[in-house]
């Protein structure tokens, strides 16, 4: 600091304050950059060795692996497809179920409900994602299992048994109990995202429809719904890659099935990520433990797909909402 | 404000330094607590948890052990992660060779039960091996099929569908249990085999002891397999299995004992400890589903002369811990195949 006489002459105390404060920007510019290289770098270290693990398989099995139905170590034999299925299947259903319910949490606390009431409820829609999930897959074999077998899957089977999906004999552990579990831990993420959208909806906007003799329904669908759908499609998207990669829960109540039987969602089935969790640490083979990760690979690529479809669709509604 | 940070920070400072020269003071002072870390089959889990506190007063060795699977025992000893691994199912000669020269030690000998939920039952289940592998291959689906009521003379069994459950991960128990069943089916020995893993064709998967568990309570017409340490500690009641001299055996101590028959009076290699489906010469008491449970030791192990006394104490003094555990206590000829092993640990370069 010294070195810098002239400066000390004219205003010793404000020099050293810039100074001070042009060390504290390349301070900050360098641990930014480091922070971002070293969150590329170990994804990329990550995917590297995934694929360097899963080599044996890659080599043995070949493309084929995605649509081939067998999970054999006694004749090591493996293909993916049991899993992908699994894993699309459960997914989607907790997609189709978590997304409106998500939505009408998120309008009835920022819309409806008045503040005493909407801030307990919020907090307690969040403490829902701070339960482990391996507490939720106990909770899944112990409690919600069975009643989904006993109430739930005998309903929907006199309701809906005419439709393969919802025929045969119900089980506490299968595709749906899993699929269940999954929604009841994409909602609170998704529901989170969409009361922060909700709220950032100029009020200004509400209050004009409404004065245009709007009802409030009308006015939460043309305005609030429509100003927010590309955050809502990308809070979507998020908690579709959190039930991509959800696997301690779902390794506990999808049932650890190698097959595809049936068409039925009650039958068992498995995920990609459950079964990694499930066998992992207990592959005893080359070729199995490089089979586990090459499903890991498919879902780190059905990921990648997802998060570029997710920034596709919000691109797109962004376009058009400036085009309007 | 800058300065209280500064603060802070020189009594953060001051303390991590005072707490680093704490620990160099503090270890000399317990050297002669020695640690050893291992990982693998969840079998002889409840007897090790015995031996940890057992172990640390008689020779000052502080045990860690973690419950992972058998593969995962076999997996860490291989990578040398671990100063041991434990597994249920003896390595095969590939696992050998990639574990560079490690020894395979028995070093507990249980049984696996055949736990279920039959409603109404009060009478205990009986069932013999072919039975339990059509059960497995989704042939034999309800609890009153003519194949299980003829084998429960007199008692009625409720119209109720049978839900087989299997581990899904990697599991030592499942070893035993379908090397049991491959060695009484021959549909099962052909379409599905033995491993520690293997394609199920019916049922219901969970993961862990703990898990199966869960399914087979929760669910009306389940059966599965664990450890009989296990079931007798959470209570289940479980089946007798029928055995090559034609009676219905209980996995108890007794039951164990007897199927040791082919065990012979000198052992000198592993597969002579192949104990599931003992002939009709042991016995009516003989329980079919048992097995040997195995520490694995490498050669090179940097704790050599510890290890050694570990695993001795293991085989002699620890035995004595098992009977209140249905462990059967090792017979006296495994005993000297231990002894025998146990010299290798430490002979290979590197130790």
């Amino acid at each position: 600091m010294n070195s810098t006489p002239s400066a000390e002459t004219l205003a010793p105390e404000h020099a050293l304050e810039r100074q001070g404060l042009r060390l504290g920007d390349v301070l900050f510019k360098g641990v930014a950059l480091a922070a971002s290289a070293l969150a590329v770098a170990v994804l990329a270290l990550i995917a590297w060795k995934v694929i360097d693990l899963a080599w044996p398989s890659i080599t043995d099995f070949g493309l084929s692996f995605i649509w081939t139905e067998a999970w054999d170590p006694v004749r090591n034999v493996y293909g993916a497809l049991t899993f992908i299925y699994g894993t699309a299947v459960t997914s989607f259903i907790a997609l189709l179920l978590a997304t409106p319910i998500s939505i009408a949490i998120a309008l009835f606390l920022t819309e409806i409900a008045p503040r005493r009431v909407a801030a307990p409820i919020a907090t307690m829609v969040e403490l829902l994602a701070a339960i482990p999930s391996v507490v939720l897959g106990l909770w899944g074999i112990l409690v919600f299992g069975p009643w989904v077998r006993d109430n739930l899957e005998p309903a929907l089977g006199s309701a809906f048994g005419f439709i393969p999906l919802f025929s045969g004999s119900p089980s506490q552990a299968g595709l749906l109990p899993a699929a269940l579990v999954l929604t009841i831990m994409i909602i609170p993420i998704t529901s989170a995202i969409c009361r922060e959208l909700f709220s950032r909806v100029p009020k200004d906007l509400m209050d004009g429809a409404m004065a245009l003799g709007t009802t409030r329904w009308e006015a939460i669908r043309s305005v609030l719904l429509a100003y927010a759908a590309p955050g809502i499609a990308a809070a979507v998207l998020l908690g579709l890659g959190r039930a991509f990669g959800e696997a301690i829960a779902i390794s506990q109540v999808i049932g650890g099935s190698d097959r595809i039987d049936t068409a039925s969602l009650f039958a068992p089935g498995d995920a990609l990520g459950a079964r990694i969790a499930a066998q992992f640490q207990g592959a005893d083979s080359v070729l199995l433990q490089g089979s586990l990760l090459y499903l890991a690979a498919i879902l780190m690529v059905i990921s990648l797909l997802t998060n570029v479809a997710a920034q596709v669709i919000v691109r797109r509604f962004e376009k058009q909402r400036r085009a309007v | 404000m800058k300065k209280a940070i500064v603060t802070v920070l020189a009594i953060l400072v001051a303390a991590s330094v005072a707490a680093l020269a704490g620990r160099a003071e503090a270890a000399p002072a317990k050297a002669q607590d020695v640690s050893i870390v291992g990982t693998g089959a969840t079998f002889p889990f409840p007897l090790i948890s015995k031996w940890i506190p057992e172990l640390g007063k008689a020779l000052g060795i502080s045990l860690t052990y973690s419950p992972t699977g058998s593969g995962a025992g076999i997996a860490g000893v291989t990578a040398r992660t671990v100063d041991f691994g434990a597994s249920d199912a003896p390595l095969s000669p590939d696992q050998l060779a990639a574990c560079k020269g490690c020894v395979v030690i028995p070093w507990a000998l249980s049984a696996t039960s055949i736990p279920y939920n039959i409603p109404g039952l009060t009478g205990r289940l009986k069932l013999d091996g072919p039975t339990l592998a059509n059960i497995y291959l989704g042939k034999i689906t309800n609890w009153n099929d003519p194949a299980i009521t003829s084998l429960n003379g007199g008692v009625t069994l409720p119209d109720l569908k049978i839900t087989p459950v299997y581990r899904s991960d990697g599991s030592g128990t499942t070893y035993n249990f379908t090397e049991y069943l491959a060695s009484v089916s021959r549909e099962w020995k052909e379409g599905v085999g033995f491993s520690t893993a293997v394609s199920w064709k019916a049922g219901v998967g969970a993961r862990g002891s703990s898990g199966v568990a869960g399914v087979v309570k929760s669910t009306p017409g389940a059966l599965t397999y664990v450890d009989v340490a296990y079931s007798l500690q959470n209570t289940f009641t479980f089946a007798q299995v029928k055995n090559r001299a034609g009676k219905f055996a209980t996995p108890g101590l007794r039951g164990i004992q007897a199927a040791l028959s082919k065990v012979p009076d000198k052992v000198t290699e592993l597969s002579q400890l192949k104990i599931v489906d003992p002939p009709a010469a042991a016995g009516p008491l003989a329980y079919p589903i048992v097995t040997f449970t195995y520490v694995i030791v490498p050669t090179d192990a940097k704790k050599a002369a510890d290890l050694r006394k570990m695993v001795y104490w293991a085989v002699t003094q620890g035995q004595k811990f098992g009977p209140p555990l249905l462990f059967q206590p090792l017979p006296k000829p495994v005993q000297a195949f231990a002894y025998r092993e146990i010299k290798k640990i430490g002979t290979a370069a590197g130790a």
